[in-house]
């Protein structure tokens, strides 16, 4: 086992979506910066996209949405909690980050005239673009890196960041998953883009990797910005999907819904009026599959052939492919039978609802050097584009600070401690395997924070993370690759302590099934009409704060701001 | 980096595995060959590789070749579309169909000569993406191809093109081309046009057309035209046996504001298949007619939400409207 | 502290025949996120080492012979 010294400019953390995009654009920003992509799988295949995507469902394109009617849709899908500023950066640099992906090489479904062809899911806009050939997103990113001549270290684990004197970002230290070499990256940038926490619950079919999210994620990057000391925001807004049970893959009502499916009771009736995720539609959703007229189903067998045979065609090939395989693994056909749904174990991802680390419209998050962009960064509903804009806008913002800034002295202190740490499970040989640690952990986390919240449970929740805390140093390792699930286990842990704190510090109900305390059951807009923020404070401590909300730049009217409470379908009404 | 350095690949374990006798570890090599820092050093590489003996390589090298946009990388990449074996060609036009640059249009015009069949089709696959004005000019004379996949790409040129000087070759092939395949295409490639005597004879005819695929194509396209003569034709074909049809007629009824369609639209609001009830309530709404308000109120008590969701939208709507 | 070994089925097969693991080839190792695949070098052919499969497929989808296969794991099936 080597350590291994490097030195750049800007330090990508993350090679899925939003981190190929934010090397490209430092790079293009001034390509004399050394860029390099660290990524923890290989960038070929890695992060929530490595299959593809089947569609935008968030394109802004002039004559279809406009950015304002944007920022109004998902200021009211969040609540009102957003600051505005960033949804609106997100929306005006929507359509012109379409045409280069475009251009990239990216297939956007198009009429025989090359204009795109938008369709619409949101309540006021049209925003759903499909991509039926979506699935070669990955190999168009890394063509683009190889023309950018962007660095790229694969299957290497970043465990934490290194800091100056003064706070400011100095540099990053990661292990490769297969030598187990340790690595210390100096940097004057780091742009976390990580993803999702994916593993923070455990899935009902207990398989630790038949998660939602791409397991790979495992709230790496959530770890690396608390323990450097940012902000994260808004993480009592949980991550909860409606998903197809047991394969625990979205269903995808967004994209059967333009061709008329839609999420059904077990009687075949509709009882939402919307299938757009959002908190308060979980909420329906949720109260359907525990009521008497549960469970809940996706339902297409009231569509025609051609109809049927097309949603196959999309759905089988991007995102999640192996969904036709399960399917037919139980003699399943959506010609003639529902799909069952059930919700699915919680997370923390901004892409689908609004928990991250805090960035401004620049990509800033509140550590000098430090950036963040995609699922982990702060941006409500910002899906597969907002990454891409978001990390255009990280890579553009840490190729301006690198312009004026010096690379910082390493600290050999934070560089020993962290060796130690991680090296640590290697030099255990009587310890606790990773896997068993996970397992119960993330069975802790379903027991005490799958909503309905409640106070006590959250409490006695923050108490077995604490002992599970205890149990880390008596982690093993006895390859490097049990290494890497070792230290994913601390992300984890960490990404558990702060989802309880920031629900605890929350008193009130919001984002429907969310943030649902049963205990404080009411919406509070008097007293919890603020962000809640999250950080470390100077003793180490986690700590919780409120952050006043931005004056919107995009006022609501009140007719817009109850959109989404009135999803439910009047039973009397309800009789399709 | 000097000039040698920066053209010859430094790596002798893989430049071993490009020569190796075995196809098998040939082909694998050539894949690696994208994994190289310096794509500049590939390119000659996967140049050379695609006049290896074996077949797979060949396929393998055309694959990777795609995103090379260079005069050498598509010239070989043509060259290729008249190779032997099938993996190959088919490898080539594939990589061709994903070329961006707009300057290399200009080698895939000369191409066109003397080719026929898949391979012209794929040079005009290719070039539709590019919108290179000089491709107008092959792609209308090809409209006559006796092969159908040449006419389908060709005509595709032109929709992207938006060539006005087009609009009466591709009405021509609209209406009389025996592959519905292309008469769609060929409606479809319509929706840019500005003159509507040339435009509209055809949309009327598309919408007799025998292949619903095509009635459906013509009645989206009259929407997105924007033409009020195409009005009638729509109700008509509000009344088409297929409901896709019927679907995307309501659509471009309600895109035109059309006041006339109100009868139609309002029977389409009770039709037995939601999507069509969904869609004329939403072209109601754009229409903005108070007439349609007893209607839209009596679809708010319909058994699917989507179409209440809809009609009382186009219910606030019209009330915006008669408001201002 | 001991250890137990637990049997599992795994969801990832390689069909020996078709695989060119000999021939140089790692494509399913180095796309797979959760780095579960290896090659067994006596044998010359890839197989399943880790139990962490997300069934997600690049593995089969990306492998030049098609020798690849991800089942849904049985847990979930």
């Amino acid at each position: 086992m080597n350590t291994i010294e490097m030195e750049v400019d800007v330090l990508v953390i993350g090679g899925g979506t939003a981190g190929p995009m934010a090397a490209v654009k430092a790079k293009e920003k001034n390509p004399d910066l050394r860029v390099l992509v660290l990524e923890k799988a290989n960038v070929k295949r890695s992060g929530a996209i490595s299959m593809g995507m089947d569609g935008l469902n968030n394109a802004v394109i002039p004559g279809h949405a406009t950015p304002e009617q944007y920022v109004k849709e998902i200021t009211v899908a969040n609540d009102g909690i957003v600051n505005q500023k960033t949804v609106l950066a997100y929306a005006q640099n929507s359509f012109d980050m379409i045409q280069e992906l475009d251009k990239w090489g990216v297939k956007f479904e198009k009429d025989e005239t090359g204009d795109y062809a938008v369709k619409k899911v949101h309540h006021i806009g049209t925003y759903v673009l499909p991509m039926p050939e979506g699935h070669n997103m990955k190999k168009v990113l890394y063509r683009q890196l190889k023309k950018r001549r962007v660095e790229v270290t694969n299957r290497l684990v970043a465990t934490r960041l290194l800091l100056d004197s003064n706070g400011a970002i100095a540099g990053a230290m990661a292990v490769d998953c297969r030598t187990a070499d340790f690595y210390i990256i100096r940097t004057k940038t780091v742009i976390l883009a990580t993803g999702a926490a994916g593993r923070l619950g455990l899935p009902t079919s207990g398989y630790l990797f038949g998660t939602y999210e791409n397991p790979t994620n495992a709230g790496d990057g959530y770890s690396l910005a608390y323990h450097a000391g940012a902000e994260l925001s808004g993480i009592e807004c949980f991550q909860i999907n409606p998903l197809i049970k047991d394969y625990n893959g979205p269903s995808c009502a967004y994209v059967t819904g333009p061709f008329g499916g839609y999420t059904a009771n077990a009687k075949g009736d509709r009882f939402i009026e919307c299938d757009y995720w959002s908190g308060q539609m979980m909420m329906e959703f949720y109260r359907e599959l525990e009521g008497g007229n549960g469970p809940v189903f996706l339902k297409m067998n009231h569509l025609a052939e051609e109809t049927i045979a097309q949603i196959e065609e999309i759905l089988h090939s991007n995102e999640r492919p192996s969904r036709g395989r399960f399917h037919a693994g139980r003699g399943l056909n959506y010609r003639d039978g529902m799909v069952e749904m059930h919700i699915s174990e919680i997370g923390l991802c901004s892409g689908h609802s609004a928990s991250g680390v805090w960035v401004n419209e620049k990509a800033e998050t509140t550590v000098p050097g430090l950036y963040a962009a995609g699922d982990l960064a702060c941006v409500p509903h910002n899906y597969m584009l907002g990454a891409f804009v978001y990390g255009k806008f990280a890579g553009e913002s840490a190729a301006e600070y690198c312009a004026t800034h010096t690379l910082p002295p390493v600290d050999a202190g934070q560089v020993e401690r962290e060796r130690a740490r991680v090296w640590g499970p290697l030099n255990v040989t009587d310890g606790l395997p990773p896997s068993q640690v996970e397992y119960k952990l993330r069975r802790m986390v379903n027991d005490y924070l799958q909503p309905p919240k409640i106070t006590r449970k959250m409490e006695i929740g923050l108490q077995r993370f604490a002992e599970v805390g205890e149990d880390l140093g008596r982690l093993s390792a006895s390859n490097p690759h049990e290494l890497m699930r070792a230290m994913e286990v601390h992300f984890i842990r960490d990404c558990a302590e702060m989802a309880a704190t920031a629900s605890l510090y929350r008193k009130e109900s919001r984002w429907g099934l969310y943030h649902y305390r049963a205990d404080f059951p009411e919406k509070n807009d008097e007293d919890w009409f603020v962000h809640v923020q999250l950080k470390k404070d100077d003793q180490g401590e986690m700590t919780c704060f409120t952050r006043p909300v931005d004056p919107y730049v995009i006022p609501l009217d009140e007719e817009e701001k109850t959109a989404y409470q009135k999803l439910r379908i009047v039973k009397e009404s309800a009789i399709a | 980096m000097n000039a040698t350095m920066s053209s010859v690949l430094q790596d002798e374990e893989l430049l071993a595995r490009l020569n190796d006798a075995d196809p098998g570890v040939r082909r694998i090599a050539v894949m690696d060959l994208l994994d190289e820092d310096d794509y500049d050093q590939v390119e000659p590489y996967l140049i050379n590789a695609l006049s290896d003996a074996d077949a797979s390589v060949r396929a393998q090298a055309a694959t990777a070749l795609e995103g090379f946009e260079t005069t050498e990388a598509v010239e070989t990449l043509l060259h290729a579309l008249d190779d032997g074996e099938m993996e190959v060609g088919r490898a080539a036009a594939q990589s061709l169909a994903e070329l961006k640059d707009p300057a290399l249009g200009a080698l895939l015009i000369p191409a066109l000569e003397g080719a026929q069949g898949a391979t012209r089709a794929a040079i005009f696959r290719a070039l539709r993406e590019l919108r290179v004005p000089a491709a107008l000019e092959p792609a209308l004379s090809s409209l006559a191809d006796e092969d159908a996949a040449v006419r389908e790409s060709a005509v595709g040129v032109l929709g992207y093109l938006k060539a006005e000087q087009a609009v009466l070759s591709i009405a021509g092939l609209a209406t009389g081309d025996p592959e519905p395949s292309v008469r769609r295409i060929a409606i479809g490639a319509l929706g840019f046009a500005q003159d509507m005597g040339q435009v509209l004879p055809a949309m009327v005819a598309a919408l007799r057309d025998e292949h619903w695929l095509v009635r459906e194509e013509a009645a989206a396209t009259l929407g997105k035209l924007a033409v009020p003569a195409g009005v009638p034709n729509l109700i008509t074909a509000m009344g088409d046996d297929y409901w896709q049809v019927r679907l995307k007629a309501a659509r471009s009824l309600g895109r035109l504001r059309s006041a006339e369609a109100l009868p139609a639209l309002f029977e389409a609001l009770f039709h037995e298949v939601s999507n069509l009830r969904k869609e004329a309530a939403v072209a109601l709404g754009e229409i903005g007619d108070v007439r349609a308000v007893p209607f839209l109120e009596q679809a708010m008590k319909d058994p699917d939400p989507d179409v209440r969701k809809l009609a009382g939208l186009a219910l606030s709507r019209i009330a915006q409207v008669t408001h201002s | 502290m001991s250890y137990a070994i637990n049997r599992v089925t795994v969801p990832v097969s390689v069909d020996e025949e078709k695989c060119i693991a000999d021939k140089g080839c790692t494509v399913c190792v180095d796309v797979c996120p959760l780095d579960v695949l290896a090659i067994d070098l006596a044998k010359g052919t890839a197989y399943m080492k880790f139990d962490e499969c997300w069934y997600c497929m690049p593995c089969e989808k990306d492998c030049p012979t098609g020798a690849v296969n991800v089942d849904i794991p049985y847990l979930l099936r």
